[in-house]
């Protein structure tokens, strides 16, 4: 069902409740006072009645006509009244009552001979209902006379009915009226609502661009509006690097195969000497050892993402790794006259594993030689404070521009500069290098200035000393 | 027919040179974007073949610019993006074909010498000038039903001039298209293919087809 029609129906449901106790009680009361009413008008005219009957020293009453000329107020038309002697007997009524007898009661005879004055209530068949009060009046002691007042309670009957089908008819009516309102306030209420559902399904349907646009008031649709906005940026942002990855990923893939299907169908396609086809063999491997790396580092970076790689947790001697590693790179800068030099290295241990920490040091200083220009200078160095080790390999080579500083560490990423100086690499070192310092609860940080040259640190905590 | 190639990926670049210049087309090779769109400005290239992903200046930007200089010359954009959006984006610039890497050699070829026939307003696919017959997708050169055998230089020479029947063509036009840039302006070599050309097809006949146009250049046409 739904929610504007149950928030009706709740609403509906409580006020129905409320009008129909809220009109009983008004009805109760209602007829209570009127009654009431009528008891004291009663009252008041049976002590008038009583008094005169005082005043007149109880004499026998027996002519009408001189009581009513004495006390006009009781021939009035709704009152009627008569008096009784102990036995029973009327000595006098008024005349408004002859259409037929009113007897006294046995019960109003009882509480008159006890002294208290009584209330009764009286019903003739096709007559509206009576109401009486009896009156004892004592003499010295003695019950002389028993004065009855009633009147006829038609009026008061009318009026009570008359209300309670004014009760029954509006009672309806304002229901209808109030759940028409709350249809209304339920459905306006509701209205950013569907605005969310259909901007939501304009973006489930693949727009990830789209955004909610409703007022952010802040209030509970605000604050859903915005909260959704900030799901939906995030999850377009996700979705933007997942498509940059990919199609990074298969650019790089692409080249590789573009060369060999290129290389390839261009020597078949006539005959030529046999060194073509060994030139194309060999440039074919090379860039089949290109793939190969590419896919080894991306299955690396893919496992470290579901937290599959394990990194051992020895303590390792990063001195000795700084060393052999220089050693290596000396090598491989010998091609193009580029010195490998040590700086200040100062003994420390950390926790970790060796083979990445050399992989993650070696990454860095192969970029330095091949970032170099001929005939330059790599320098690595190992500092440590009290608490971290800071290896550091620095360059004079082409460097990197402060726009790309922070997107070098991304998958992929190569600069312009870096594609333009070598067609080696992957855009995929930096990375796994920026994984590795993180996996052993470092980071790795690049200062850089374009054409004079890198300092990549390396910062890692120290092990804990074995005391 | 002369084309620039924009291409970063060195062996990408040297295949699609190579096998370019196979079927007669003279050649330039450009690594990087910025210079890539200086050479197609400062030269009248028949065709550019632009790599998407080049440093310093992206294909789009060039073909852009190239566009706004008013440079007629068909665009063939290369590219590793395989994605629609991608590939509306180029045509949309103002490319006139797109090509995904990996492609097929044939398929650049053919799709080459589709972009450079849609220049001329010859029926497609054949060149004819009175009896001499060219046939680009062939490479075949017949006069008279006779076949007629001629170098890579010569066919592109020929094929150049078939282009541009009844119009004179000066030096510098036919070395700009015919030869690359690292053609030595200040030699004879055009008058020495011109010559064998000649004697490859006009010696003989009694229709001379090859003009020398005193002080100018060449013009073939068949009165």
């Amino acid at each position: 069902m739904p929610l504007r029609v149950r928030l009706t129906l709740w609403y509906g449901t409580a006020l129905a409740l409320v009008l129909i106790i809220f009109s009983v009680v008004l009805y109760a009361i209602t007829a209570r006072n009127l009654r009431d009413g009528v008891d004291q008008s009663l009252e008041e005219t049976a002590t008038a009645a009583v008094r005169s009957l005082e005043e007149r020293g109880f004499l026998p009453l027996i002519d009408e006509e001189e009581l009513l000329s004495q006390f006009p107020e009781l021939t009035r038309i709704d009152k009627f009244f008569q008096i009784f002697t102990p036995s029973g007997t009327i000595t006098i009524r008024s005349p408004n009552i002859k259409q037929h007898e009113v007897p006294l009661s046995r019960t109003a005879l009882e509480a008159t001979f006890n002294g208290r004055t009584v209330f009764e209530s009286a019903k003739y068949p096709n007559e509206p209902q009576l109401r009486v009060i009896s009156v004892p009046i004592n003499y010295r002691g003695r019950l002389l006379y028993i004065v009855q007042v009633g009147t006829s309670m038609e009026s008061i009957e009318d009026t009570l009915h008359r209300f309670l089908i004014l009760l029954i008819v509006a009672m309806p009516i304002a229901l209808a009226a109030a759940l028409a309102g709350g249809w209304f306030l339920a459905g306006r209420a509701l209205l950013p609502v569907d605005a969310i559902t259909l901007a939501a399904q304009r973006i489930a349907a693949g727009d990830l661009s789209q955004r909610l646009t409703m007022s952010t008031a802040p209030d509970e649709i605000g604050r859903l509006a915005g909260t959704f906005n900030n799901m939906i940026g995030r999850l377009d942002a996700s979705f933007r690097q997942i498509r940059q990855f990919t199609s990074d990923a298969s650019h790089e893939l692409r080249t590789p195969l573009t060369v060999m299907k290129g290389e390839t169908e261009l020597v078949l396609r006539r005959p030529r000497p046999l060194e073509d086809y060994q030139s194309v063999l060999e440039s074919n491997l090379e860039e089949i050892d290109r793939m190969t790396h590419i896919v080894d580092e991306l299955l690396f970076l893919s496992r470290a993402d579901m937290g599959e790689v394990k990194t051992g947790s020895i303590p390792v001697a990063l001195q000795s790794l700084v060393e052999d590693i220089q050693r290596q790179a000396t090598l491989l800068g010998q091609d193009r006259n580029i010195e490998v030099m040590l700086g200040t290295v100062m003994p420390a241990v950390v926790q970790g594993d060796e083979l990445r920490l050399r992989e993650l040091l070696l990454n860095l200083v192969e970029n330095a030689v091949k970032y170099s220009h001929t005939g330059g200078k790599v320098e690595i160095a190992l500092v440590t404070d009290s608490r971290h080790a800071r290896l550091s390999v620095t360059d004079q080579g082409i460097g990197i521009a402060p726009a790309d500083q922070a997107r070098i560490f991304d998958r992929f990423f190569r600069t312009d500069l870096a594609r333009s100086h070598t067609k080696k690499g992957t855009g995929l070192g930096l990375a796994i290098c920026a994984w590795i310092a993180e996996s052993h609860g470092g980071r790795i940080d690049v200062k850089s200035d374009v054409g004079h040259g890198s300092i990549f640190t390396v910062t890692l905590p120290l092990a804990p000393r074995p005391s | 027919m002369r084309i620039l190639v924009i291409e970063d990926e060195s062996k990408v670049g040297c295949f699609i040179k190579r096998a370019l210049e196979e079927e007669s087309y003279a050649v330039d090779l450009c690594e990087d974007g910025a210079k890539g769109l200086e050479m197609a400005l400062a030269t009248d290239y028949d065709l550019l073949v632009v790599d998407l992903m080049v440093p310093s200046m992206s294909g789009l930007d060039i073909l852009k610019r190239v566009r706004r200089e008013r440079i007629r010359a068909p665009v063939l954009i290369l590219s590793a993006q395989s994605q629609i959006d991608q590939r509306v984006k180029g045509l949309d610039a103002g490319a006139d074909d797109y090509l995904t890497k990996p492609f097929a050699i044939d398929e650049l070829l053919a799709r080459v010498r589709a972009l450079l026939r849609r220049g001329a307003t010859e029926s497609p696919g054949i060149l004819q000038v009175d009896d001499l017959i060219l046939t680009p997708a062939t490479r075949d050169v017949t006069r008279g039903g006779q076949r007629i055998e001629l170098t890579l230089k010569e066919y592109a020479l020929l094929e150049y001039l078939m282009r541009h029947t009844g119009r004179v063509l000066t030096r510098p036009m036919i070395s700009e298209h015919v030869w690359n840039q690292d053609f030595d302006t200040f030699t004879n070599v055009i008058d020495v293919y011109v010559n064998y050309l000649r004697n490859k097809i006009d010696r003989g006949r009694t229709k001379k087809l090859i003009h020398t146009i005193r002080g100018s250049g060449y013009m073939l046409k068949a009165d």
